[in-house]
């Protein structure tokens, strides 16, 4: 929990004819973090990546099938997992079997279906049409048998009319407005077959919109119309017959294809993953970080399924050159329990932790709760925001993370309202477990104030730790280090003495000042020396004193008088917490008051009703932005900034999600 | 009268103001007679143009590019006028009037589709539209083609002016189409904005400007329609733009059909017969009518003041100065000497004093 999952370095050789066995088995574990062989030491060796892109070609295409077929088919529901991984190679004849079954069975069916549901459109789309001519009560045959005369139906913007009208005014015409529909005029437009030229262009130019009719259509429209509806009224029947047996396909096959289809995304993401492979003459070599728990399994599974052909290693990280250097990086595998694991993004969105270092997540998962819980104290908005979380976790698939969180938060506020005594702002309800905040806000102040001592001060312990496990010693008189963390509590213990005694005896004073006057000038000295000591172990030439010796310790001791003030305004940075409660109580009175104005008009009970119902959501979603992003901000500013340096690479498993 | 000074004296204050800034018969006179292309833009710089422009000394000038920048302080001001004005309805109209920018951008956009081209190799040709234009322009730039403009903007007269536009240009396929019903719909909008104004001295004097403006629109459309595009009169008149004074369809058709200049002009009204009387050149229609235009503007601003034409005859005015100023710049770019410019250019700028 405290560390990432421990990882070793593992390497496998294979002969070309076992590499698919060898994938099959690596995507059933999935757990691998792949490292592109070309960018080792093994690709100056001349091991090349090399990828069967016919192969991968052939999954392209069963994807793009399987995609139609489940378009068409349209079967909801998750996708199953896939129960075994098989070899890419050899599952593509299987895959490429199925799929055309399923083609063979359900295309034809689907075919008559789409066309079906085409006719369909088509005939409403052309009864429409019709119906917009219906007042004008045509006969079509007749229009048809015009010798002389050219006509156009279609529609035109309405302010185009007189234009319209106008411009043909040299010409023998004749505009009938039939009706409109939508600002625009359906309009029957005729003119003498000799001038049928311009009567188009100027038709075209007034924006005309066509109303086209097929030659099948004849005699009077409402004949027409009636003839349509009595074909719209079959091919509906027909559609529907088609849609029971599309139906019938999709509870056939609809499981069966997402299967497949989940299969062959797998295939694919396997062949793509053979870019970080190496090959050389008819060998594959293939690396990557692989949890130190799984390699015995792991081992075990692809010597048996390449029948010992393959030589499969493990490399300690400790024995690899390149990560002693500083050139390759240990990836980061969280190891979190569930409840806490949603917080691992906030801990990326600061940074990734290296692999030396201590996994911050669960100090940031405890911290944010109890912070956010102190800010937003209250059992029912800690219901409501409990109850929203669960939504989330439960409709929203996505943002299942931020549901788990909400809920949380939810958790934490119930818990400190029952400890402010507060449900929905009444505060007389339920005696409070420790204290009403707008009662006793100078005690909830210092209160906060010591919290973020604690905090403060665990993120100096957990700095000491990554010092020492980083072997940073030279660190340790730093104002961030040891020295710097004994200054920090000296000054906590002095201002708590007086705080608890009322006073300091002259020697409390005086140890504490050569105490503190030691460790300063202890934080001064530790860049300088450093350096002193760095020029000695060079050796160079110049003398024993490094230049710009003077510089250093000018900068030295302003970085420490900086620093020293940071952890004033650090400490005093967590009073907020006891503002955004009292602010949380402040909105609360606030809300009372106007319900309480609201009550004395006609209908007042329920405006008092209403007014407080609008203002508990107003306080939750104004209140609970502004608290989550002051709690972001301590964990990051007040507490991260004292430990964690981040600068680690995230473990990328071998299949992820498509 | 009292409701109209109290609603017009602050947007009239502002305009007065704003109007002080515009060009002098001193700066026309410099920026006619500069030597060259950079002593222009040297003189310019001391202008309130001045703000639009680039380092002259840093960046390379372009007169294509820098077109569009000038038009930043009219952009400026459309804003600043709207924001004075107190009524929607007024508003409306100077929207209405900054819409014909939304609509030359909107142009741009469907030829860098049409093109294939970014906007990034268009930008350069747009308007600096501002806050003032409500358009989703991310969106609209991130549409494949029309269609999805004209859902985009469905509820925008734009949209609709599309929507009814596309079946034609799905068989012919061609954008003028698209952008002929885009500067209709504008012109449209213009005149329902007129109509819907609540006063009548408002209505009065928002058509003394702006119908006399669409009439000379109209008449330099026909010219180039028919001259240029080789149309027909009957898609000429259909191409015609709403809300005129002046001239009728009827006289539009008569116009489109007249065969030569002299008989172009006997088609004309009277009163702007008078104006354009010494026209012997298609090209020269345009210096006349909007010498015309700018008289008409100048005794607007003579007149009584408690009514939306003086912002819009601002704001029009501020436009032809604009016109004239990117008309001086190209000429100067090509070289063209003060004589020859001068005759692309309406008499106000050289010298005939304002009425």
């Amino acid at each position: 929990m405290f560390r990432p999952v421990k990882l070793t370095r593992l390497t496998i050789q294979a002969p070309e004819d076992r590499i698919s066995a060898v994938m099959a088995v690596l995507g059933d574990l999935r757990l691998l973090h792949l490292i592109r062989v070309e960018e080792t030491h093994l690709g100056r060796l001349g091991y090349v990546a090399h990828i069967d892109t016919s192969l991968l070609e052939h999954y392209d295409s069963l994807l793009a099938r399987a995609n139609k077929l489940l378009r068409d088919l349209g079967p909801t529901g998750p996708s199953s997992d896939i129960r075994k991984v098989h070899q890419p190679d050899k599952a593509v004849f299987r895959l490429e079997e199925d799929i055309a079954h399923i083609e063979t069975e359900a295309l034809e069916p689907l075919e008559r279906k789409k066309k079906a549901k085409n006719a369909i459109s088509e005939h409403e789309a052309l009864i429409a049409r019709l119906q917009l001519l219906e007042p004008a009560e045509i006969d079509l045959d007749r229009l048809h048998d015009l010798r002389y005369v050219t006509w156009r139906a279609g529609l035109i913007p309405e302010e185009n009319l007189n234009k319209l009208e106008q411009s043909l005014v040299d010409t023998h015409h004749t505009l009938i407005p039939v009706g409109r529909k939508k600002q625009r005029v359906v309009l029957l437009a005729m003119s003498l077959k000799e001038d049928k030229e311009v009567l188009l262009r100027a038709l075209k130019s007034a924006f005309w919109d066509p109303l086209e009719l097929p030659p099948r259509i004849h005699g009077t429209i409402k004949k027409a119309l009636d003839r349509l509806s009595s074909e719209l009224e079959h091919l509906k029947t027909e559609f529907a017959g088609l849609d029971t047996e599309g139906a019938e396909l999709t509870r056939k096959y609809g499981t069966k294809l997402k299967y497949l289809r989940e299969e062959i995304l797998l295939a694919r993401q396997l062949l793509k993953a053979q870019t970080e492979f190496g090959q050389i003459d008819h060998t594959y070599l293939l690396t990557g970080w692989i949890p130190v728990a799984l390699f015995e399994e792991l081992k075990k599974r692809i010597l048996k399924a390449t029948s010992g052909n393959v030589l499969v290693d493990q490399v300690d990280p400790k024995d690899i050159k390149e990560v002693r250097s500083g050139i390759l990086k240990i990836p980061i595998l969280f190891n979190n329990p569930m409840l806490i694991r949603p917080f691992e993004r906030l801990t990326t969105l600061y940074g990734t932790p290296s692999y030396e270092e201590l996994e911050p997540t669960v100090f940031l998962a405890v911290s944010f709760l109890l912070l956010f819980g102190m800010m937003f104290g209250d059992m029912g908005h800690g219901a409501i925001l409990c109850g929203i979380g669960y939504y989330v976790f439960r409709k929203m698939y996505r943002y299942i993370d931020y549901g788990i969180i909400l809920m949380e938060c939810g958790v934490s506020s119930m818990i400190f309202g029952l400890l402010y005594g507060s449900i929905f702002g009444l505060e007389d309800l339920v005696p409070a477990l420790w204290m009403h905040p707008m009662e006793e806000i100078n005690l909830f102040m210092v209160m906060s104030a010591f919290f973020g001592v604690g905090v403060i001060s665990l993120g100096l312990i957990l700095n000491l730790l990554n010092v020492i496990r980083q072997h940073r010693y030279g660190e340790l008189l730093s104002t961030s280090g040891l020295a710097g963390a004994l200054l920090y509590w000296l000054g906590v213990g002095l201002v708590a003495r007086y705080l608890l005694s009322g006073e300091l005896s002259p020697f409390e004073l005086m140890c504490a000042m050569v105490a503190a006057g030691a460790l300063i000038i202890l934080m001064i000295l530790q860049r300088p020396v450093s350096a002193v000591l760095a020029q000695r172990r060079i050796g160079k030439k110049g003398g024993r004193i490094p230049p710009g010796l003077g510089g250093t310790i000018l900068e030295s001791f302003i970085e420490v008088f900086d620093d020293l003030l940071r952890y004033l305004t650090n400490t005093v940075s967590f009073v907020r917490v006891a503002a955004f409660a009292l602010t949380h109580a402040g909105l609360f009175i606030a809300v009372f008051s106007l319900a309480d104005m609201v009550r004395g008009v006609h209908g007042g009970g329920l405006l008092y009703w209403v007014t407080l119902i609008i203002g508990n959501v107003f306080i939750i979603a104004l209140e609970g932005m502004v608290v989550s992003i002051q709690t972001i901000r301590l964990e990051y500013y007040e507490f991260f900034s004292k430990f964690f340096r981040g600068g680690g690479k995230p473990f990328q498993p071998l299949i992820e999600e498509e | 009268m009292i409701f109209a000074a109290a609603g017009y004296a602050y947007p009239n204050a502002k305009v007065r103001a704003l109007r002080s800034k515009r060009l002098t018969a001193q700066d026309h006179h410099f920026l006619l007679e500069a030597k060259d292309f950079s002593s222009f833009l040297a003189y310019l710089v001391t202008t309130t143009y001045g703000l639009a422009l680039p380092n002259i000394e840093e960046e390379k000038t372009d007169p294509g590019a820098l077109e569009r920048r000038l038009a930043r302080s009219l952009m400026e001001d459309y804003a600043k006028v709207a924001r004075s004005l107190r009524g929607k309805r007024e508003q409306e109209l100077v929207l209405a009037l900054f819409s014909r920018f939304e609509s030359e951008n909107l142009k741009v956009l469907l030829r860098a589709m049409f093109s294939g081209r970014g906007k990034q190799a268009v930008a350069h040709l747009l308007y600096p539209l501002g806050k003032l234009s409500a358009l989703p322009w991310d969106d609209l730039w991130a549409c494949s083609n029309p269609a999805e403009i004209a859902d985009f903007l469905i509820r925008n007269p734009f949209g609709q002016a599309l929507q009814h536009a596309i079946p034609q240009y799905n068989v012919q396929g061609r954008l003028f189409l698209l952008e002929m019903a885009l500067d209709l719909s504008c012109f449209q909008r213009l005149k329902q904005a007129i109509s819907g104004l609540r006063s009548r001295s408002d209505r009065k004097a928002a058509k003394r400007i702006l119908g006399p403006y669409v009439d000379v629109l109209n008449i330099l459309w026909v010219i180039r329609l028919k001259i240029h595009y080789k149309l027909s009169h009957e898609e000429i008149v259909n191409y015609s733009l709403p809300g005129g004074e002046l001239l009728t369809l009827s006289h539009l058709h008569r116009l489109a059909r007249a065969e030569d200049v002299s008989s172009f002009l006997e088609q004309m009204p009277r009163s702007l017969q008078k104006e354009v009387g010494e026209v012997c050149d298609w090209n020269n229609f345009h210096t006349y009518l909007e010498t015309w235009l700018l008289r008409l503007i100048a005794r607007l601003f003579m007149g009584p003041p408690f009514h939306i034409g003086i912002e819009i005859a601002f704001l029009m005015e501020k436009e032809m100065e604009l016109t004239s100023l990117i008309t001086l710049l190209e000429a100067k770019a090509q070289g063209l000497s003060p004589d020859k410019t001068v005759k692309k250019l309406p008499m106000q700028f050289f010298g005939v004093t304002y009425v």
